[in-house]
């Protein structure tokens, strides 16, 4: 028991005051760890702190991890902390891996990563990036497409992607508190999943954009080349380019958001990119967590397993 | 001979100075190396030489001999003299040349002890070699790299090429290292491409989906489901809040959604309304987005709520 103290003492201390269960849907909330295997080159561990952002709040921002932690390690404290997750890293020659599984005996999904973009990166490449800190005080949305029904181990994916963040009731969701999203969309000729996290941001439809600025920023503009107020608020100014796209992407709030979108007003739902962005493949299933059978191996060597199985079991009959 | 030399007794150390002058230089440096051990007496006696040096030379050149009575003796500064004699003849003499200027060194040294040990001329002191040849009118080579050989630049040369090599054979490895540790790192593109631009769309549709839902559901909650317990404080405080929302906002009148969600009257309740025309009319039929979210459990119609209340 002293050794496992002495190991307990590099994690992050369980913090009472969050919450285990949803108190409005009853379900256990999902936490996760994200953590490396192996030792990464800097850019692979801009891009776990990077994943650890993203499933902020449920997850250890500051998990410390040392050479001679292994997975049991990690499982004996997953336990008490219930933590239902793990986000592996991991690199080879070829390229970086990432798995991703289901606490304590759960399936494990393995993803090669083709590529992939840091958020310092995506920041970068932006004229105007948003990250403000508040973003990571509530769970993301999930958005999975591209699936669609048919295979196994697609609908595997899908279950566990799902049921990676907190589920939310529609009935009493603020929607002031869905912040961020999260989209996975898969590719069906190239068998690819594109990885994007996106911030949501809510603009009121049908008001100029120089009231807008003038609400939000509160300064006081410049009127010395009006002769009057009125030239302010009405001057036709040019019509955002995206506003035509806009029209589907209106929605009714049925809540105030902030001071520019009102309840029954409508308002327009704007996208940024923050967050990695990630290129998978995915490789492997397994039954265990990182260890049992395999349900399904990209390359098809298990073709050999799955027909040795079918054998046995009807030899069993 | 310890630290017990002071003024008064300056005497008895000059006089064992006097009989080491002549003695190697190595003594001299072993007296120099002791000197420097003692602390206070090491600098009394630096003092010491100072105020003599000084004295000295405010007695003017002449005087030499007679400032230094300690020193310097009738028969005790032979040398002395021999080397002050040759320093006025030393533009002529090469060969014993050296010799004087050592022995002047010497004297210098001697004569003058402020710094012990620090213009060595047999040490190796460029600066002292240097103005000696100045004086002699010679030339002086810099040879930082040592003693001249005939060959000298080439070798030079290859050392160089040599360290460059290593040094690129190393910067190449690390190179290759970063490269392979980096495998997979793209930075995106300033502008929006099409598959960014599509990927954008499908997430905002997943999101106005769910926003849709949202309003309905929760315009929708009146009247719904009192018998599920768990609800029920959420329930009611969501109730209070409208109410007094209402209170507050009598000309914003909303509709009441008892009216049920079949056929509202007004346009911008129906479900279509700004969708006709657009691509997404039947969005909700759609195969492909799913928001993976409790919404599943949820159909959008009312069916649900009916269920519950029949319970």
């Amino acid at each position: 028991m002293a050794r496992f103290h002495n190991k307990k003492k590099a994690f992050v201390k369980p913090v009472v005051k969050k919450q285990s269960v949803d108190h409005v849907t009853g379900d256990k909330i999902p936490k996760s760890f994200v953590f490396s295997r192996g030792k990464l080159p800097s850019s692979l561990r801009h891009l776990e702190m990077d994943l650890r952002k993203l499933m902020l709040p449920y997850t250890a921002l500051k998990l410390k991890e040392k050479k001679r932690n292994n997975l049991k390690d990690f499982l004996n404290v997953a336990g008490p902390m219930g933590v239902t997750h793990f986000l592996i890293l991991s690199k080879t020659e070829t390229a970086p891996y990432l798995r991703v599984a289901r606490t304590p005996q759960g399936p494990t999904l393995t993803f090669k990563i083709h590529e992939y973009s840091l958020a310092v990166d995506v920041a970068q490449s932006q004229l105007r990036p948003r990250c403000p800190p508040e973003l990571f005080k509530s769970s993301p949305l999930i958005v999975l497409s591209g699936f669609g029904t048919g295979d196994q181990h697609l609908k595997l994916t899908t279950i566990m992607f799902q049921n990676i963040f907190p589920s939310i009731d529609i009935n009493t969701v603020k929607l002031s508190s869905c912040q961020r999203i999260v989209l996975l969309n898969y590719n069906k000729e190239t068998k690819l999943i594109d990885f994007r996290h996106y911030s949501i941001r809510l603009q009121p439809v049908g008001v100029s954009r120089r009231i807008r600025k003038f609400v939000q920023n509160h300064q006081t503009p410049d009127l010395r080349n009006l002769q009057d107020v009125s030239d302010f608020i009405t001057k036709a100014g040019y019509g955002s380019e995206s506003e035509a796209d806009d029209e589907a992407a209106t929605v009714n709030l049925s809540s105030d958001i902030g001071r520019v979108n009102k309840a029954s007003t409508k308002s327009a739902v704007k996208l940024q990119e923050i967050g990695p962005r990630m290129t998978l493949q995915l490789i492997k299933v397994e039954e265990g967590l990182c260890t049992g059978g395999v349900i399904f191996n990209e390359y098809g060597n298990e073709g050999g397993l799955i027909k040795q199985k079918d054998q046995a079991m009807e030899e069993e009959d | 001979m310890d630290t017990a030399i002071h003024l008064p007794e300056k005497i008895e150390g000059i006089k064992k100075r006097k009989s080491r002058r002549s003695k190697d230089r190595k003594e001299r440096k072993r007296v120099k190396i002791f000197s420097g051990t003692g602390g206070k007496v090491k600098i009394d006696k630096k003092m010491k030489k100072l105020f003599r040096k000084r004295a000295r030379e405010y007695n003017s050149d002449d005087d030499d001999d007679e400032a230094n009575p300690e020193v310097g003796e009738a028969n005790t500064r032979p040398l002395e003299e021999f080397s002050v004699g040759n320093s006025s003849e030393e533009e002529g003499i090469d060969g014993s040349d050296p010799d004087a200027v050592e022995e002047k060194g010497d004297s210098e040294d001697e004569g003058d002890r402020t710094q012990p040990g620090i213009t060595k001329f047999t040490e190796g002191c460029r600066a002292f070699r240097v103005a000696f040849m100045k004086i002699t009118k010679t030339n002086v080579s810099d040879n930082s790299l040592g003693p001249v050989l005939s060959a000298q630049k080439r070798l030079i040369a290859k050392k160089l090429a040599e360290e460059e090599a290593e040094w690129k054979s190393k910067g190449d490895a690390k190179k290759e290292k970063h490269l392979v540790g980096e495998k997979g790192h793209v930075k995106p593109a300033n502008f929006l491409d099409s598959r960014e631009k599509f990927l954008i769309s499908v997430a905002t549709k997943g999101v106005v989906k769910l926003f849709n839902a949202v309003n309905k559901a929760q315009n929708a909650q009146k009247g719904l489901n009192p018998s599920r317990f768990k609800d029920a404080k959420a329930l009611g405080k969501r109730q209070k809040e409208a109410f007094f929302s209402e209170l507050r906002k009598p000309s914003q009148a909303v509709d009441p959604p008892a009216k049920g969600d079949d056929g509202p009257a007004w346009a911008p309740l129906r479900d279509s309304y700004m969708l006709t025309s657009s691509k997404l009319k039947d969005w909700d039929k759609m195969p492909e987005t799913t928001v993976g979210n409790d919404m599943d459990g949820i159909p959008l119609d009312s069916s649900s709520d009916s269920s519950s209340d029949d319970d």
